[in-house]
């Protein structure tokens, strides 16, 4: 694939939280959809500003967590009636109190390994680049205490010159053009 | 603040809307209704052949009623104490309820008085109080060898006059501090915002030890009330179990009266998704840990098989009442936690409003579990007599006139705290802070 080119995006600053949100909601509202929001923490209502959708996650993670509770529970099974089944004190080898920590255990990490690889898996990451990094006051601030608003060109309402006026108009600490 | 100019203002009026009086009034009329179901109910039990046991299933009724209405109470002092010392902006809603919950314990109290007056009826231990008794009791029939053994062998606790003393302690510990932390709170609010720090630090450190000596007097008071209706049996953390189940159940009412409240103003303005999300996730960790501490308890016991102390879960188990703690398992574990895993239901009022009265129900069943087994007659034998059903009637009784008596608590005083520093921040848009 040959290098991309040309411009990724214009990527509005602002200094709290309550601007970009608003300012995103705007965008949406306008019809903006190649948008997004950078915060330094997880900011939901920026997430809904722009149109946040249900994503495939939560059903991993149900997935993983039952997966998880069975492949355990069979396996105890499995080890104490048909494998090594053994007398403790006159009880029977399917003693299932003793099951339930290790069973409940694994669903707990599966459900947690589930949804961490799932939520990579979905969203792309690691990325080993990415073209925002480019913005110097991004790479100082998107951790910290700024908080971002790009919209891409992708989009087709994207216009160099109207996009950027339009971006002003949320009176923003800076827009700058990022290239890819 | 660049965002100041976003946020809301408080009322001016911070009272209880009006219609917690209609709370009130329905209450009342529940438990005036129920009162009467509960009376005709132990006439057609004491009539009823071959047991008689109307007025006893009355009262062991009543415990139930107690053990729960005695849970929203002390629980709701526990809980405040806790957030006292734990802070977070979901406290500002809280604290109010919470302190109307702590200061109907004279209620409680007068609950309680009438245990205590009937213990004989209740308690084998209030009915063999020497060795010669028991005795007597072992010949007469009326009591096993074991059950002679634990009674005589315990009697340095398990007699009326230091249950009486002991109950009468914790009542006055419990007290001393619903007044306290109830009138230093009126004071923190009636002096300005340059006090805030110094009220921080003086309700942490009422708290801190309130909280240490509160789990003391919960163990005391749950091992008299309840557990030792069994004279055999014993469990180190049979005290924790209602500590827990008070967190469950508190949290779960709070949840309920806060919601209820945001229907109007002044609790319109503070409550925000984010801390009723927060609620219901705290929520969520006493399911959680309930279940914990109920199966670890459960666990040992089973892994042990010691003959004294099997019994106990043998008694709750064999002769139908397996079913009872299987529906136990589910209402007060499997549901209120499959719930609550839900984002959407801990953000939605109407159906955590739901999860919560479902809540407070798994705690009266597991109540009925815990209390009525342990009776000759009911022990490894569940069956219908008319005596059961005050199960339903006298709990929902007592509950309700507690009800009307945490209504009228909770009008009594602003349902905002303003001495706060969260206050300001739980004025704010949702997005100002994480």
């Amino acid at each position: 694939m040959p290098p991309r080119e040309g411009t990724y995006g214009l990527l509005a600053e602002f200094d709290t939280p309550g601007d970009l949100v608003r300012a995103a909601r705007q965008a949406h509202h306008d019809g903006w959809r190649r948008l997004d929001c950078y915060t330094p923490y997880p900011v939901e209502e920026a997430a809904e500003a722009i149109g946040f959708h249900r994503n495939k996650v939560p059903l991993c993670t149900l997935i993983g967590g039952l997966m998880g509770c069975a492949a355990m529970f069979s396996l105890e099974t499995w080890i104490s009636v048909l494998a090594y089944p053994l007398n403790f004190a006159g009880r029977p080898t399917y003693s299932w109190p003793a099951f339930v920590v290790p069973a409940y255990e694994w669903t707990i990490l599966w459900a947690g390994l589930s949804a961490a690889f799932c939520m990579l898996a979905l969203n792309g990451l690691p990325a080993l680049y990415h073209p925002l990094f480019n913005a110097p006051n991004f790479r100082d601030g998107a951790t910290t205490d700024k908080f971002f608003l790009c919209l891409e060109a992708r989009d087709p309402k994207f216009d160099l010159a109207a996009s950027r006026a339009y971006l002003e108009s949320f009176a923003p600490v800076s827009v700058v053009e990022v290239e890819y | 603040m660049a965002h100041a100019s976003h946020s809301k203002s408080l009322p001016a009026n911070l009272g209880a809307p009006a219609f917690v009086d209609g709370w009130k009034s329905r209450a009342l009329m529940v438990g005036a209704i129920f009162l009467v179901i509960a009376v005709i109910l132990a006439f057609l039990g004491q009539s009823q052949d071959p047991e008689h046991l109307g007025w006893d299933h009355f009262l062991r009724a009543w415990v139930l009623g107690l053990m729960l209405t005695f849970g929203f109470s002390v629980g709701g002092l526990a809980l405040l104490m806790v957030q006292y010392c734990s802070g977070g902006k979901y406290g500002l809603l809280l604290r109010r309820p919470l302190e109307a919950m702590s200061r109907t314990l004279p209620l409680v109290f007068g609950y309680w008085v009438v245990t205590a007056v009937f213990m004989k009826k209740l308690y084998l231990w209030a009915n063999f109080t020497s060795v010669s008794d028991t005795e007597a009791g072992v010949k007469a029939g009326l009591i096993s060898e074991i059950q002679a053994h634990c009674l005589n062998f315990k009697r340095p606790m398990l007699n009326p006059v230091t249950y009486l003393w002991v109950s009468v302690l914790c009542f006055a510990i419990w007290g001393f501090y619903a007044w306290r932390l109830n009138t230093l709170a009126l004071k923190r609010d009636a002096e300005g915002p340059e006090t805030t720090p110094f009220w921080i630090k003086k309700f942490e450190n009422v708290s801190g030890l309130g909280i240490v000596i509160y789990a003391f007097t919960i163990t005391a008071a749950s091992i008299y009330w309840v557990m030792s209706m069994d004279p055999t049996w014993f469990s180190t953390v049979y005290g924790l179990l209602y500590l827990v189940e008070h967190g469950f159940q508190v949290l779960a009412l709070g949840i309920i009266v806060t919601l209820a409240l945001s229907k109007a103003e002044p609790v319109k303005t503070i409550l925000r998704q984010t801390e009723q999300h927060d609620l219901g996730k705290l929520a969520f960790a006493f399911v959680m840990l309930n279940i914990y501490l109920n199966f670890g308890q459960f666990l040992i016991i089973w892994s042990g098989n010691l003959p004294n102390e099997i019994s106990w879960y043998l008694d709750r188990i064999r002769g139908h009442w397996g079913v009872i703690i299987t529906l136990d398992f589910i209402f007060h574990w499997l549901v209120p936690f499959t719930m609550l895993l839900s984002r959407d239901i801990k953000r939605n009022k109407k159906r955590l409003t739901g999860v919560c009265e479902f809540m407070i129900f798994a705690v009266w069943v597991n109540l009925f579990w815990l209390i009525e087994p342990n009776f000759p007659d009911a022990a490894r034998n569940l069956h219908f007599s008319w005596g059961i059903l005050e199960y339903i009637a006298v709990p929902v009784a007592m509950t309700a006139f507690w009800i009307a008596y945490f209504c009228t608590r909770l009008k009594t005083r602003p349902l905002v705290q303003v001495n706060d520093p969260h206050l300001a921040e739980i004025l704010e848009p949702e997005h100002a802070h994480a």
